[in-house]
Formats: structure tokens, C-alpha cells, sequence
């Protein structure tokens, strides 16, 4: 077989495989759901207290939720936006700052360790969102 | 210089120049030259570069704490090795810039593989999809970075390996 024939077989393989790859995340991708939505939402600090919030939404990513919490008044966050999205910075005036002791807000979704950040994460009827105050610490 | 010596430092020379390289472009996500290094390394050093990885690792679990990642770096990096090493006599500058491409393309599903062991298929598939753009980007700019920098970088690697055997 021919050197350039390769090298067209190989780049075509590249698209082939992109090309699936775009098309089992959009077939797969988190799903925003539109409608009222019940919610709970949980703030658990640094030493393990946990606030909650209950309620209906309509925001269809957590993001939203937190915004519209967040203008409630009794729920606040701040973050900063980047490649990967919002990276939480603080939740209810409690700031997580890794590079001084390894600090930083985890989100949970119903119980396990979510997959998205807040942009990303979608909400759904009945889910549980908890942020957790968690510090890593070297073995 | 003794071999056990020049081996020695070659090795800590090449964790150096991929730690470096590594945090250089930390500020573009998914765009990494580790690959084409750990490539470059293996094709002219063979096997024992895994040392390599595997100190890499370690640097690496020292600066960003122990994780999930930290195991997918204990196998991810030394295939790649494994692979260079294993394809070497048939391999090209064309079969590295799609190997790039394809490990770019496929890091995602290789980093996967322990979340089958902490929350099944599920967790694993999920975990896989949520990062399937960005294994896009990390397969292309792989391709991009090998086309334009494997073969200053091979001939360097030579001119230094000519070199160390005048020591």
C-alpha cells in the first residue's frame, strides 16, 4: 500500500472516530428539563453543618438555581468562569481556597459526586444538589 | 562517564524537560505536549522511560494531591511507552502524528477505566461522555503539535544521543 494512501485511510479514520464521538455526546450529553422542578438544595460547611433549601424551579441548570437562590437572599456563591466552566470559589460567605490548605466546593447530585460543574449539571424533578465544603489532604 | 551515570541523569533530565513543558501550557485545557514527548523519549530511549512516567506521576501526585487521575497516570503514560517501543520498527513520522492524534482522541476513554471499578458502566460511560469535547480538542491539537514539532524535536534528541556517545 502506497505511503500517501496510508496516511489518507488514518486521517479519514480521525474524522470517522470525531465524528462519533460528536454524536454519542450529543445523543448522550446532560439533557436540560424544562417545567417547574422540586428541588433540594444542601450547604454543608466545613464543619459538616448543613443548610437547606427546598423549593420549586424552573432554571434548568444548577447554575441558575443558585442564581435564583442567590436573589432569594439567603443562599450566596461566588466563583470565577473558566475553560471548564464556573469554578465555585465561595458558598454562603465561606470561601474554599486550595492553594492555601487544599480547600474547594464539591458538588453532589442526589448522593454521588457530580459529573458536570454548575453550568453543565442539568436539574431534574426531585434532585438533590449538595455543595460540600472538602479539603484534600496528602497522604 | 559511567552508563549507569549518563542513564541517571538522561532520566531525570527528561522528567525536567516534561514536568516543564507540562505546567507550560497548563493554561490552554487539553493542549499538552506530554505526548509527543513521552513519544520522542521512548522512540529514543526505549523501555526504561516508563521510569520516567512513573516519576512523573509522582511529581505530579505531589503538587496536585492523590486521585482518581493518579491511577489512570500509572498506566496511561507507560502504554504509550509500551506502544512506541512496541511499533518502532515499522513506525513513521506520519504513523506518530496519528498516534498523537488517536491517544488525544481516546485519553478520555483510557482515564474511564477506574470509574468502572468505583461506580460500574454507568459511572464510566457518563464520566466519559462529559469529557468527549474536550478529547476532540486534546486528539487535534496532539496532531497539530506532532506535525509541527516531532521532527525539531527528533533531531535534537539525535544530536544529543551522538553527543552522550562521545562521553
Amino acid at each position: 500500500m502506497k505511503k500517501s494512501t496510508k496516511i489518507i485511510i488514518a486521517a479519514v479514520a480521525v474524522v470517522a472516530i470525531i465524528a462519533i464521538f460528536c454524536g454519542v455526546y450529543f445523543a448522550n450529553r446532560p439533557q436540560a428539563q424544562a417545567g417547574t422542578k422540586a428541588y433540594t438544595v444542601e450547604v454543608k460547611d466545613q464543619d459538616g453543618n448543613v443548610k437547606s433549601y427546598s423549593g420549586k424551579t424552573d432554571a434548568e441548570f444548577l447554575r441558575g438555581l443558585m442564581d435564583e437562590l442567590a436573589a432569594a437572599g439567603d443562599f450566596s456563591y461566588t466563583g470565577s468562569d473558566g475553560d471548564y466552566g464556573l469554578y465555585i470559589e465561595s458558598v454562603n460567605g465561606i470561601t474554599a481556597d486550595y492553594n492555601t490548605d487544599g480547600a474547594y466546593w464539591s458538588i453532589y447530585v442526589n448522593g454521588e459526586y457530580g459529573m458536570y460543574g454548575a453550568d453543565q449539571q442539568p436539574v431534574a424533578d426531585g434532585d438533590t444538589f449538595t455543595f460540600a465544603y472538602e479539603v484534600y489532604v496528602a497522604e | 562517564m559511567k552508563k549507569s551515570v549518563y542513564e541517571i541523569a538522561s532520566l531525570g533530565m527528561m522528567l525536567a524537560i516534561i514536568e516543564v513543558a507540562k505546567r507550560s501550557l497548563e493554561f490552554i485545557p487539553n493542549v499538552e505536549i506530554v505526548t509527543l514527548l513521552f513519544i520522542l523519549f521512548a522512540l529514543h530511549f526505549g523501555k526504561k522511560v516508563i521510569l520516567v512516567a512513573l516519576a512523573f506521576t509522582g511529581v505530579e501526585s505531589m503538587v496536585w494531591g492523590i486521585n482518581t487521575w493518579n491511577v489512570m497516570y500509572l498506566y496511561i503514560w507507560p502504554l504509550l511507552i509500551l506502544i512506541v517501543d512496541l511499533t518502532r520498527k515499522h513506525a513513521s513520522y506520519w504513523f506518530y502524528c496519528f498516534l498523537s492524534a488517536f491517544y488525544g482522541l481516546f485519553f478520555g476513554a483510557l482515564c474511564s477505566i477506574p470509574y468502572f471499578f468505583i461506580g460500574g458502566l454507568v459511572t464510566q460511560f457518563t464520566w466519559w461522555v462529559a469529557g468527549i469535547p474536550y478529547d476532540v480538542l486534546h486528539g487535534i491539537s496532539n496532531f497539530i503539535l506532532c506535525l509541527v514539532l516531532f521532527k525539531p524535536l527528533d533531531f535534537a534528541l539525535t544530536k544529543v544521543r551522538q553527543s552522550a556517545q562521545n562521553l
